[in-house]
């Protein structure tokens, strides 16, 4: 292994290292929190099985389009994509069924936490772009993981913000 | 079917959806649910919502 991806080696690890030292604070900070009611747990049960089947579908995707089509992008961005596709179907099934958030995390703190973290990630992506790393010979690299996050953050951040407001303007028809 | 009984036990105590599922222990979508009839719950819940509202099980999830 040279110098450079040695390089990215540890920085992906660090960021991984961090990413989970900064969920563990929000957990022990009681942000963010893991009981859910009966229904909620049935729900994402279910949540889960779609995210889960999804995950197997679109990593067998992948594969096959590297093979058909050549390698149009790295592992690390492919693997991201599965991923976040998954997370996406996991969340938004979550969300339409009323399970995404636990009884004790308040809705304003993790979309606003979801917010930057999109915004974020995006931004990252943006300044790749803009050096022209997010492209090289014709595929994505692995600089593609930041906005494809954001991008899933930010999907999950809409349909919330959507379907908050549509059972909103329900209950009120109620 | 939508749980009308349950509905108005729960107006007749003047509690709000909130507060009944504060005080079982459930969000508020789980008790709306129940009420639209969109969710069975549990044995376990409905016992709750039972001591809650000082109903018995007959009276409030009972179709006779």
């Amino acid at each position: 292994m040279d110098h450079y991806h040695a390089g990215i080696a540890v920085g992906l690890a660090a960021g991984v290292a961090a990413g989970l030292l900064f969920v563990a604070f929000l957990f022990r900070k009681k942000v963010l929190d893991c009981h859910f009611d009966e229904r909620q747990e049935r729900a994402r049960g279910k949540a889960f099985q779609y995210g889960f089947f999804t995950l197997l579908i679109s990593t067998y995707v992948y594969g096959t389009s590297d093979v058909i089509f050549g390698h149009w992008c790295d592992v690390l961005a492919g693997v991201t994509i599965c991923l976040a596709i998954s997370l996406c179907v996991f969340a938004i099934t979550c969300i339409l069924k009323d399970a995404y958030l636990s009884l004790r995390e308040k809705p304003r703190v993790v979309m606003t936490m979801f917010a930057l973290l999109s915004a974020l990630n995006l931004g990252f992506g943006v300044m790749h772009g803009l050096h022209g790393e997010l492209v090289e010979d014709g595929a994505l690299t692995f600089r593609a993981v930041n906005p494809i996050i954001g991008l899933a953050t930010l999907v999950i951040l809409i349909v919330y913000i959507i379907n908050h407001l549509l059972r909103s303007r329900e209950e009120e028809a109620e | 079917m939508k749980n009308l009984r349950l509905k108005a036990a729960r107006a007749a105590l003047d509690l709000s959806q909130q507060q009944l599922a504060d005080a079982v222990g459930v969000s508020r979508q789980t008790i709306n649910a129940i009420e639209k009839g969109d969710y069975n719950p549990t044995i376990k819940l409905c016992t709750a919502i039972c001591r809650a509202l000082g109903k018995t099980l007959d009276e409030l999830f009972w179709e006779g």
